[in-house]
């Protein structure tokens, strides 16, 4: 096994919401729930511990910006981090070293140099990677947001071969947070390393998903990814296109201003290279040009408008559903409506 | 620079009537930041340094005081977290990254220093654009964020981003990252991670800069990207990453920025994002936080400020919507 076992992989510069900078940050918010939830166990010090009596820690090397600085560490992790600078330069894998990285991982598990000589660690004493699991687990639930744990894991399944538990803890985690990214992410990663595409659960259990929350958007990607978009490009036989298209109408009919099943309905038909026109009165339903007043959706406005434009002799209508949405419905983007309200113009002055 | 949050709490202080923007409380709050180095959490947040460096700095610079930072001590620990193998890291110790690589690229063409950084070390934009062009997949196109071997859409953004500021976008294949960007684009027009990984603004952002970069705007479908960005508007003017999700002003950025590349920024209401921006700020000790009543933090703080920019607030410098960074840099950098 090499050294691949690992990844590390960091903060973001550009997106907070999916990185671990975001868990810092709600640490802080929460008036800094750190202390608490670490000093369970009392502070584990080094300096006088048998183990590691032959151990010199590397003090920290501040870059000469403001060196004195590094005595504000917390005394605790200051020397924990000491030691880990001092095995990381003698090149040291052992148990006590698996040991003081879980510890450094529980006090900062976003610091991507310790997951790194983790995952070195135990390439190098030929760990079971199922204990790893297991250890992980925990750590995973407690740290949501944490890029790190996510890429360790799949380095870890992906070595051991099989998806078994997984989809079991994908779900557990799930339960934490129903739209969180890297767990979304993983679960398209199992699908694919393992191609579920046709394993009956997993469209099942994506149903699920849909069906405690209608509005998750992630669920609804994931089942497009399902149905359509992990399968390099095949169009969806007549029977799916079906099933998927009876399956959306039954979620709008339950929340008609949710942008995700509209979304899905207009890709799910361009994939099957049918017209928007093919669910024309199913949208009239939620948005009658006769009825201004009982509008229910924006999204079949939309959809009426771009159906409606690609009729002969209706530019009209589609005119209409444009200004009720700019005026009433959707007044906050009036320009992108007049906007397309322009483009009728246009397309009549072509033809 | 340090990331700790607050002191302050946004929009909770007396705000007056008529908002207006806290410049002279912005730039004291990001000159504190590293005087804060007696709390923990300014230690736990070392991992971030180098990139909360440039989210300041940047931040300073569109306010119009590109001075507020001592330049000499940003060019020694700049260089104190750079590693042999031409990667920077996020601060002395800590492995290089693509991530920390860009913001040193970015913070040297800020400051216009790349002529320093080759007097400290010898072909320095060299090494530094051999370490970024080595983490190119050659068989997909795509980057790793580092020698493990992550791959994101960011990374790849990131790359073009930084190669193309120091004029070594030749030592890529340019033309297998486009492809790579444009297997990442989804049926509701977004953008994700990876192929087929869901539509998020952030990620939005990386691959339509991307693109631009490379000068392939004509494989976006702009009109249904465009449709999907201006929905990123809720009804208090606020913009969010994802259908069903909440607003953060760091979406100003994120999302804005895509709109602008797409020249469609006038789809969103620009005045109501100004006001939900500026009711984000702490008026008393300065910064910017996600929303209205939560702490205040730099990286807040500079994605806010770069979203009035582009929303054409007055006595901001321009900010460019492809780097993030003032326009007037980039067009040193690039010569345009």
């Amino acid at each position: 096994m090499s050294l691949q076992l690992i990844r590390s992989f960091i903060a973001n510069i550009f997106l907070s919401p999916f990185a671990f900078l975001r868990i810092i940050l709600l640490r802080l918010r929460k008036g800094f729930t750190y202390t608490s939830e670490y000093t369970m166990p009392p502070p584990k010090f080094y300096h006088d511990d048998e183990a590691w009596k032959d151990v010199e820690p590397l003090p920290q090397d501040d870059g000469g910006m403001h060196p004195l600085a590094a005595i504000a560490y917390t005394e605790e992790y200051s020397e924990a981090m000491g030691y880990l600078r001092a095995v990381m330069a003698s090149n040291e894998f052992s148990e006590r070293v698996l040991g003081l990285t879980e510890h450094i991982i529980s006090m900062n598990p976003a610091h991507y140099t310790v997951w790194l000589y983790r995952a070195k660690t135990i390439s190098e004493l030929g760990k079971p990677l199922q204990d790893e699991i297991e250890w992980l687990n925990p750590t995973a639930l407690k740290h949501l947001k944490n890029y790190q744990i996510w890429h360790h894991r799949q380095t870890i399944i992906d070595a051991l071969g099989s998806p078994e538990g997984e989809a079991e803890f994908v779900s557990q985690m799930l339960e934490k947070d129903e739209k969180n990214y890297h767990v979304w992410s993983y679960r398209q990663w199992l699908v694919k390393r393992f191609d579920l595409f046709d394993n009956l659960e997993e469209l099942q259990w994506t149903e699920s998903m849909i069906d405690a929350d209608v509005r998750n958007n992630s669920a609804w990607n994931h089942r497009y990814y399902l149905v359509i978009g992990g399968r390099e490009g095949h169009a969806p036989s007549e029977e799916v296109t079906k099933r998927e298209i009876e399956y959306t109408k039954e979620a709008i009919r339950k929340a008609s201003q949710n942008q995700s099943p509209w979304n899905y309905l207009k890709g799910i038909l361009r994939a099957a290279q049918l017209p928007k026109s093919t669910i024309k009165s199913f949208a009239t339903e939620f948005a009658d040009l006769e009825a201004p007043d009982d509008v229910y959706s924006s999204h079949a406005l939309d959809l009426l408008a771009d159906i409606y434009a690609e009729e002969e002799n209706n530019k009209e209508s589609a005119e209409k559903a444009l200004d009720l949405l700019a005026t009433r419905y959707d007044p906050i983007r009036a320009n992108y409506w007049n906007y397309r309200k322009g483009l009728l113009s246009q397309s009549e002055v072509a033809a | 620079m340090s990331l700790v949050s607050g002191p302050g709490r946004a929009g909770v202080g007396n705000m007056p009537a008529e908002m207006q923007l806290f410049v002279d409380k912005h730039v004291r709050y990001i000159q504190s930041l590293d005087t804060r180095k007696d709390e923990l959490e300014y230690w736990l947040t070392e991992h971030l340094r180098l990139n909360g460096l440039y989210w300041g700095l940047t931040a300073l610079h569109l306010l119009g005081h590109p001075d507020a930072l001592p330049r000499n001590e940003i060019l020694d620990f700049l260089c104190s977290c750079l590693h042999d193998n031409g990667g920077f890291g996020a601060a002395p110790g800590h492995d290089a990254h693509m991530l920390y690589t860009v913001s040193a690229v970015q913070i040297l063409a800020t400051l216009d220093a790349f002529g320093e950084f080759e007097e400290r070390v010898k072909d320095g934009r060299q090494k530094v654009g051999k370490f970024i062009a080595d983490l190119q997949d050659s068989e997909t196109g795509t980057f790793a964020g580092d020698e493990w071997g992550e791959r994101d859409t960011r990374f790849l953004y990131g790359a073009l981003n930084a190669l193309s500021l120091m004029g070594l976008l030749d030592l890529v294949d340019v033309a297998k990252a486009v492809q790579h960007v444009h297997s990442c684009a989804n049926f509701d027009g977004g953008y994700g991670t990876s192929p087929g990984a869901e539509s998020h603004s952030g990620q939005v952002f990386t691959c339509v800069g991307a693109l631009t970069i490379a000068g392939r705007l004509d494989l976006v479908d702009q009109e249904r990207l465009g449709a999907w960005l201006s929905e990123r508007q809720l009804k208090n003017g606020g913009l969010n990453g994802r259908p069903e999700k909440q607003e953060d002003v760091c979406y100003s950025w994120w999302v804005m920025s895509s709109m602008a590349m797409l020249g469609k920024l006038h789809w969103i209401d620009g005045e109501k994002l100004t006001q939900f921006i500026l009711q984000c700020q702490d008026p008393e000790l300065g910064g910017l936080a996600d929303r209205p009543g939560d702490m205040v933090d730099v990286f807040h703080t500079v994605f806010g400020i770069a979203g009035l920019s582009l929303l054409k607030y007055p006595g901001l410098e321009e900010v460019d919507p492809i780097y993030c960074m003032p326009r007037s840099v980039t067009r040193r950098c690039l010569g345009k």
